[in-house]
């Protein structure tokens, strides 16, 4: 047996598992246009410069002659102040916002899953420090430490992205600490300990990875919530700068014209109402199809 | 019987509608409600405000003289008139009879030097437009003596919408810091009624003013933070706000069509400009910060940008104020020309630069992406960085290695002089304040004092060292001098009396304003 398929086989339930996951969202029908919508996202945002008509417009390049034109056959969305096209701005803005959202929430589950499991495994005066921490943490509501963690780092996507991890690494140190506390009394884990396996192994290859379960539904859920604080961010200054078309900043810069020209905050507005929902309806599913309360079979 | 009963009842409640009807008609006092983009106040002590609170301050205090910069005269507030000796370092003030402050006490020369000691003493804000000032002295109770320590245009300091205030010696602490929110501390037309820190100030009509009041004047007035434009459009368009300003022009396009207010639009002595870091690779090269200059496409700002209200500046002072001069060369929009100068300049194909701009400004942001797009057909990258006005200027006087490359941002005179626009904005500083292109140039130094000291007696001769001066930060391109903007205001359609002095920008003296229904 070569080390390949002994890797497939012990990863054979996994993709089972997976698969049943997917046959059980599919059965629910507004999950199923939510993965639909999703999938479309990820093509737009993968083909952007290809789909959208003007892309030059997305990067430096401005129009002022065409400046605030309503939705024609020429511009789908319109305009806006300075004459580029709205829909391939929005279509861009789709890669920076799933982008973002990923590297966040990545970046918080880097800094947060290491901790969980070195706090439910260890216990003792390492599990109260860190978990003390995280209460801190959790103290302040999250987008205000994001806000505030942003304007002392300056603006900038990747500062907020940052800020959006620093602030949001607490929730997944805490879920995965309770789960590592109960896997720790488990018998598979007493056996690597009484065959003498040092303790950072069991932690990180025995612990860690039968932590994950959970932690991939609230990782889920959260990308629509993280795709909404960085458009508050930047809505606020405080994430991309222009002439970067991220959501939030083109609303944040509609402000000035909504009344005179309605497209500007309406597409990106729904461009993110969009997006958040599918990621929550798709969140909430993972969950009710993990959960083995909620679970039908 | 009845029916006399009914009829009495009716009659006297005729009557009570009539006595109450009335008697609200005579107290209910006008308003006025000063809709702002940003906030009313910065500051309560009048010798330090340099900021917003040239709105309310010009209302509450008053200067010895102001100044009409639209007729080029001098108005005489608290002083009647004045006399300069023949050397120029003498001036004499003979003060109005009769004023009184707003606590009731009288305002005497006593005052005049309490007030400009106490502002120069402090040396903050704007206090600088007295630095030639030597000594004060009271002549009379109606007269006061300046001695100058070098000439020095003492009228128009006098005029300055900042600093320049005479304020009761009882609003201030023992330790000469101002007790805030106290009324009565000027001898202006409007009082403090209260206030709300950072959102809004309410002022009332001061009963004993000097100067009268004339009828169906406002009783109050309100000076209120609204950020959002939309906000202030829809305030003034339902009467909500007497007076707004800074609304985008898309807004007054449509807003100029609306019977129920009025816009006008008045030149201002307001210009965008960016300043280059000239003491920082890579913009030390004077080539680049040419080539720079030339890359920036001035037309289209002004067209895009403001809607055409306004025009491509002159160097540095604005039209409309003396020491401006077409005959200033002007960098024009062209592209090949600033291809040629980067090589000449021997900059790298992968220059990036980075621009700061006020966030929430949206004239600015818009103009640093049009120049962005300018900059990318020259292969050079410019980073933009909205910020808000403290962390922008916390970045340019901080570590010299981490400071801005260009950093854009509004001027307005505090002095009706030129000096005002060239001496904080360019003149040497060892400690970088106002001058964000950290331009050191001992030759334009020595022509703006030397202006400035000419201008109480010759101002031809000083005007043309302005004009010399400002030759100079144009051939160093020491800054992108962007445009020179029109104001627009809109008042709502009952108030009457509204004018306009560039001399004190956005602010609204509502004394001189009446309501007619």
């Amino acid at each position: 047996m070569t080390q390949s398929t002994s890797f497939l086989r012990a990863v054979q339930p996994a993709v089972r598992e997976l698969k049943v996951t997917f046959f059980l969202l599919n059965r629910n029908l507004l999950q199923r246009i939510s993965m639909v919508i999703i999938l479309l996202l990820i093509l737009i945002a993968i083909f952007a410069p290809v789909i959208a008509p003007y892309p030059g417009h997305a990067i430096s390049d401005t129009n002022p002659k065409d400046k605030l034109l309503p939705p024609s056959s020429q511009y789908f969305f319109g305009t806006d102040e300075l004459g580029r096209d709205l829909f391939s701005r929005i279509l861009f803005g789709t890669r920076i916002s799933l982008r973002t959202a990923l590297l966040a929430v990545g970046l918080a589950l880097l800094i947060g899953a290491p901790l969980g499991a070195i706090a439910g495994g260890l216990g003792g005066i390492a599990d109260e420090i860190i978990m003390r921490l995280t209460d801190i943490f959790l103290s302040f509501p999250p987008l205000l430490l994001a806000i505030a963690i942003s304007s002392f780092l300056g603006p900038s996507l990747e500062n907020a992205i940052l800020a959006i991890a620093i602030s949001w690494w607490p929730w997944y140190t805490r879920i995965i600490r309770g789960q590592a506390v109960s896997i720790r009394e488990r018998q598979f884990v007493r056996a690597a300990r009484a065959i003498g396996t040092p303790l950072p192994k069991i932690i990180f290859s025995h612990i860690l990875p039968n932590t994950l379960a959970p932690v991939i539904v609230q990782a889920s859920m959260d990308i629509g919530g993280v795709i909404l604080t960085i458009a508050s961010l930047s809505f606020l200054g405080l994430g991309a700068q222009p002439p970067i078309p991220e959501w939030g900043l083109l609303i944040s810069s509609s402000r000035t014209y909504f009344l005179n020209a309605w497209w500007y905050s309406t597409f990106p507005g729904i461009a993110i109402f969009i997006t958040v929902m599918v990621f929550n309806l798709i969140g909430d599913g993972i969950r009710e199809v993990l959960d083995p309360r909620t679970r039908k079979f | 019987m009845e029916k006399t009963m009914k009829l009495f009842i009716v009659l006297s409640l005729i009557s009570i509608f009539i006595i109450t009807g009335s008697a609200f008609a005579a107290d209910t006092p006008t308003f006025a409600v000063y809709a702002l983009n940003s906030e009313p106040l910065t500051n309560w002590d009048p010798a330090i405000e340099f900021s917003n609170g040239i709105h309310v301050h010009n209302n509450m205090y008053e200067q010895l003289l102001r100044y009409d910069s639209i007729e080029e005269k001098i108005i005489p507030m608290l002083a009647e008139s004045y006399t300069v000796s023949e050397d120029g370092l003498t001036w004499t003030f003979n003060l109005r009879a009769g004023v009184k402050f707003q606590n009731g006490d009288d305002f005497t020369a006593e005052d005049v030097k309490f007030s400009v000691e106490r502002t120069m003493q402090l040396a903050a804000g704007a206090s600088y437009i007295w630095s030639a000032v030597e000594s004060i002295n009271v002549v009379d109770p109606l007269t006061v003596e300046f001695k100058l320590a070098y000439k020095n245009p003492l009228d128009l300091v006098a005029a300055t919408g900042y600093a320049a205030f005479i304020y009761s010696s009882k609003c201030v602490n023992e330790d000469n810091t101002w007790i805030d929110e106290t009324p009565g501390c000027g001898t202006g037309p409007y009082m403090l009624r209260s206030a709300k820190w950072g959102d809004e100030v309410i002022l009332q009509k001061f009963d004993g003013y000097w100067g009268g009041w004339q009828e169906n004047s406002i009783d109050i007035v309100v000076f209120k933070k609204v950020s959002e434009t939309a906000t202030r459009r829809q305030m003034i368009e339902t009467g909500e706000a007497a007076i707004t300003v800074e609304l985008p022009y898309t807004d007054v396009e449509v807003l100029k069509n609306n019977p129920e207010v009025v816009v006008s639009v008045n030149p201002s002595l307001q210009n965008l400009i960016g300043m280059f870091n000239t003491q920082k690779a890579p913009l030390d090269n004077v080539k680049l910060r040419q080539a720079l200059a030339y890359a920036f496409p001035y037309q289209a700002v002004i067209d895009t940008v403001i809607g055409g209200y306004g025009q491509q500046s002159y160097g540095m002072v604005p039209a409309g104020l003396w020491g401006w001069s077409d005959q200033l060369p002007r960098y024009e929009y062209d592209l090949e020309k600033a291809k040629a100068l980067l090589e000449e300049a021997g900059a790298g194909s992968d220059l990036s630069l980075v621009l700061t701009y006020t966030a929430g400004n949206e004239a600015e942001k818009s103009t640093a992406e049009l120049y962005k797009s300018e900059l990318a057909k020259l292969g050079v990258n410019l980073d933009i960085r909205g910020m808000p006005w403290d962390s922008q200027w916390e970045m340019a006087l901080g570590d010299p290695s981490q400071r801005q490359d260009i950093l854009m941002m509004y001027w307005w005179p505090d002095l009706p002089s030129p000096y005002s626009f060239l001496y904080s904005t360019f003149h040497s500083e060892d400690e970088p304040l106002f001058n964000l292109a950290y331009y050191k140039n001992p030759e334009f130094d020595q022509l703006i004092d030397g202006g400035n000291e000419m201008t109480s007696s010759d101002i031809e001769a000083a005007k043309q060292m302005f004009i010399d001066a400002q030759k100079m930060l144009l051939d160093d391109a020491a800054s992108i001098f962007m445009y020179d903007r029109q104001d627009i205001w809109v008042t709502y359609k009952t108030i009457q009396g509204f004018k306009f002095n560039p001399a004190y920008p956005t602010v609204v003296f509502f004394h001189e304003l009446t309501v007619q229904n």
